[in-house]
Order: C-alpha cells, then structure tokens, then sequence
C-alpha cells in the first residue's frame, strides 16, 4: 500500500514535469495521471539486460567516433568511467532508459550543452 | 545508520545523478535534473526503464496538445474580447 501510495506521488511528478499541463487542463492532468498509471501497471517489458546496455553503449562511443563526433564519444567514456565509482544496482537500469529517450544524439547532442 | 555514513551515501547518490544528467544531455534525451531524479526513484520503485521511456514519450505529447489548446483558448477569448 505504502508503496503504491509512493508511486502515486511519484506519477503526480512526473505528469507536472514532463508534460506541464496548464492548470486550468485539470482533467487533462487526472487522466494522463491514470494513463500512466495503467501504462506501468499493465507493461509486458522484459527485463533490462545490463550486457546489452553496455553493447548499446559501446556501439554509441564508436558510432560518435565514425561521425566525427570525437568530442562527445570522449565524453561519453568519461561519464562512464565515472560512473564507475558511484554506479549501484540501479544504475543500468537507468541508463536503459536513457538508451531509449536518446534522440539522435550523433546529430543533435552540443557538448556545450 | 550512522550520520556520517549517511551523508557519505547520499554524496555518492547525488554524485551518480550528476553524471547520469551529464550522460542524458550527451544522449540528447531532453530530461532536466529534476526529471531524471523522478525517474531514477521511479526504477528504484521496480518501474521498468522501457515502459517508462514509452509513458515519458506519450506525457510529452499531451503536454505539447495541452500547450496548443490553451494557446488556441487564449486567442479565442482575446478575440471576442475585441
């Protein structure tokens, strides 16, 4: 129950940071709060394969590399590395996530940024 | 739990969500900090990653409709207002 009750609150934050809807969209709001809710509870995803993070991750560092992108596949080792000394069981299950919000990073992503 | 090794947990905490946040901007996810902390407790939470990328992604596009209706209201009062 307690954790139900945590994932609500957690859901009510994300709808208000991702999708911003202006208060006067009150239904909106509740039923995109319910459209998540059923979303999470009914999802038929495997689990997050961390080999296969790391493959996905590799294969970014070299793609950076073939386009030119030298700046970011350095960066991206860096974090990584990084990461290393901090990362806990969650850690390649968030960056799964991340894998999947990419969007076209080897064309889009500003290092100065 | 000692206070000290609690504090030391959540440097290390803050610490990996600083370098996730720089990992996402070099993927170009366009998540904010506050965001990813979200989404971070989420998992933590047993959330699967996918089906949250997918709900982020749908979340995305309500707000950007919910955007243009409340701009296209806006309009609408401002000219019957004229």
């Amino acid at each position: 129950m307690a954790h139900l009750a945590q994932l609500g609150a957690l859901i009510d934050d994300l709808v208000a940071a991702v999708a911003a809807i202006p208060t006067s969209q009150h239904e909106r709001r509740v039923a995109c709060r319910e459209a998540v809710l059923r979303s999470l509870r009914s999802h038929t995803f495997t689990r997050t394969n961390h080999f296969e993070v790391e493959d996905r991750l590799n294969g970014l560092e070299e793609r950076f590399s073939v386009v030119g992108r030298d700046g970011l596949a350095e960066a991206l080792r860096a974090r990584r590395d990084a990461l290393e000394s901090c990362r806990d069981q969650f850690t390649p299950e968030v960056l799964h996530l991340l894998l999947e919000l990419a969007d076209q990073p080897a064309q889009k992503s500003n290092l100065n940024d | 739990m000692p206070s000290t090794e609690r504090a030391e947990k959540q440097a290390a905490a803050q610490q990996a969500v600083d370098i996730l946040h720089e990992i996402a901007t070099i993927l170009n996810c366009h998540l904010d900090r506050r965001t990813l902390s979200i989404c971070i407790s989420m998992i933590e939470n047993g959330v699967s990653p996918e089906a949250l990328a997918n709900v982020i992604k749908e979340l995305r596009k309500q707000g950007q409709q919910a955007q243009l209706e409340s701009a296209a209201a806006a309009a609408a009062a401002a000219t019957r207002r004229r």
